[in-house]
């Protein structure tokens, strides 16, 4: 089956080695965001929807955000989504 | 369309991300909204909704409220009312019960024997359960009672009692009733057709009402009877008279045209007011009318109006032939009152009679019917 993020790994030439199965992101369009690989649920906000990763925190700023779904490592948020931050 | 199966829970407490981040890992969750500090709506699958609700119970998180939709809660949730499950019990006892009847009969094969006969006679004499019904003695009991069957073969198929018959065959002068033809009123016989039986009278004949025109057998050759259906078309002339009768002088009584006026009031069939006035009337016709006066169940009072009309006396003079016809008429339309089932009318007459005073005038109509009946006991 095809896997949009594996297509992309093996498509990278990775000259430095860095580590790509840590979590993976889309946003599309701005009104879903779509996340593999998280390890847990920080924040939840209409406003601000925040989640660990590996090696640090995601966070979501923007409104009428509601998580759409959320399993083991897998978050769909959908609002008006301003902003993606990694720390 | 995808059919879904949720359950739409609403928490209360604190630190929910963390409940929230505990219950995804055993449960998918969708449609996570988080109304204030406090308060959220989640989704989940309505069969992971049971272990969902346990684990919010033992994490002391107050469910504010558990939404159920989709087909699978709603058929679980009819199958588990109680009327439901009344009405399915009482249901298969019903159909248990009224399984074991035969509830109808499918008779084959009649012309001559009546279903009715059958029905009445299988009902009579065998039990409706069909679990003790032999269709074995069905059949028997069917040859040996009714001489008109050769043959009878009986099957329960769900509810029905099939019953196949063959009747015997004979020949057509053996069917039918075998009664005696009569004359059903005063007749003159004018034509005679023999079908089959012994004919008793001959054309030209004066009949009574109840006299045998034909005898239900035959008698051959050698002086043996044999019994035959009595079948003949018999035509007659029969009469048909009436009489009226007009008088030179007779009294008339007409309304004047006063009237006195009486009322009386009841509750509960009691009189309990009157008005009444004087009659001043040497001759008058009473007519009485009771009113309700109310729609009042409770007090359903009721009045009497009684109307009191004068009356006066006129001799009226005419001599027969001022009124001849119109009498003439009316004796024709009394003649035909008496009349049912008229063929032919042959002929009509009338014939006048005078005595003092008075002239009767007696009309006759002269029909030609089929005047044969079959004698009823």
């Amino acid at each position: 089956m095809f896997n949009f993020f594996n297509e992309i790994k093996e498509n990278l030439k990775n000259p430095k080695g860095l580590e790509f199965n840590s979590f993976n992101i889309i946003n599309l369009s701005g009104h879903l965001l779509y996340v593999e690989g998280h390890i847990g649920l920080v924040t939840l906000s209409k406003e601000l929807i925040s989640f660990k990763i590996k090696g640090g925190v995601i966070i979501v700023e923007g409104s009428d955000m509601i998580l759409s779904e959320l399993s083991e490592n897998t978050i769909k948020i959908c609002g008006n989504i301003k902003k993606v931050e990694q720390i | 369309m995808r059919i879904r199966n949720l359950t739409k829970f609403h928490i209360n407490g604190l630190n929910q991300e963390k409940i929230l981040n505990e219950l995804s890992k055993h449960f998918q969750l969708s449609e996570i909204d988080r109304q204030d500090k406090n308060n959220t709506l989640f989704m989940c699958s309505y069969f992971d909704s049971k272990k969902i609700e346990k684990f919010l119970k033992k994490s002391n998180i107050k469910i504010v409220s558990i939404q159920y939709d989709g087909p699978v809660y709603k058929i679980k949730n009819i199958f588990s009312s109680w009327g439901m499950i009344c009405a399915l019990v009482l249901f298969f006892l019903f159909f248990l019960i009224q399984y074991q009847f035969i509830l109808q009969f499918d008779i084959q094969g009649l012309v001559r024997v009546s279903k009715s006969e059958i029905v009445e006679y299988v009902n009579k004499n065998f039990s409706r359960n069909k679990f003790d019904l032999d269709t074995k003695l069905v059949e028997i009991g069917l040859i040996e009672n009714f001489s008109r069957i050769s043959f009878a073969s009986c099957i329960i198929k769900g509810q029905t009692l099939v019953i196949n018959i063959k009747e015997k065959l004979m020949p057509e002068e053996m069917y039918g009733q075998f009664k005696p033809l009569v004359a059903k009123s005063d007749a003159r016989i004018n034509n005679i057709n023999l079908i089959s039986g012994t004919l008793k009278v001959k054309v030209g004949d004066f009949v009574q009402k109840g006299d045998v025109l034909v005898e239900p057998f035959t008698i051959d050759t050698s002086g043996n009877i044999k019994k035959v259906e009595a079948k003949a078309e018999i035509l007659a002339d029969i009469y048909y008279e009436s009489s009226v009768s007009h008088s030179e002088h007779f009294i008339e009584v007409t309304r004047t045209g006063n009237v006195v006026e009486q009322n009386d009031i009841y509750l509960f069939g009691l009189k309990i007011y009157s008005f009444k006035q004087d009659i001043p009337f040497k001759m008058y016709e009473v007519e009485k009318e009771n009113v309700k006066l109310t729609n009042n169940l409770f007090l359903p009072f009721k009045m009497q109006k009684i109307k009191i009309y004068e009356l006066v006396e006129n001799i009226i003079e005419t001599t027969f032939y001022e009124v001849k016809d119109e009498y003439i008429e009316k004796a024709r339309q009394k003649a035909l009152e008496n009349i049912e089932n008229c063929d032919k009318i042959k002929e009509e007459f009338y014939n006048l009679r005078h005595q003092v005073g008075v002239t009767i005038l007696d009309y006759c109509i002269i029909t030609e019917e089929n005047v044969g009946e079959y004698y009823d006991c």
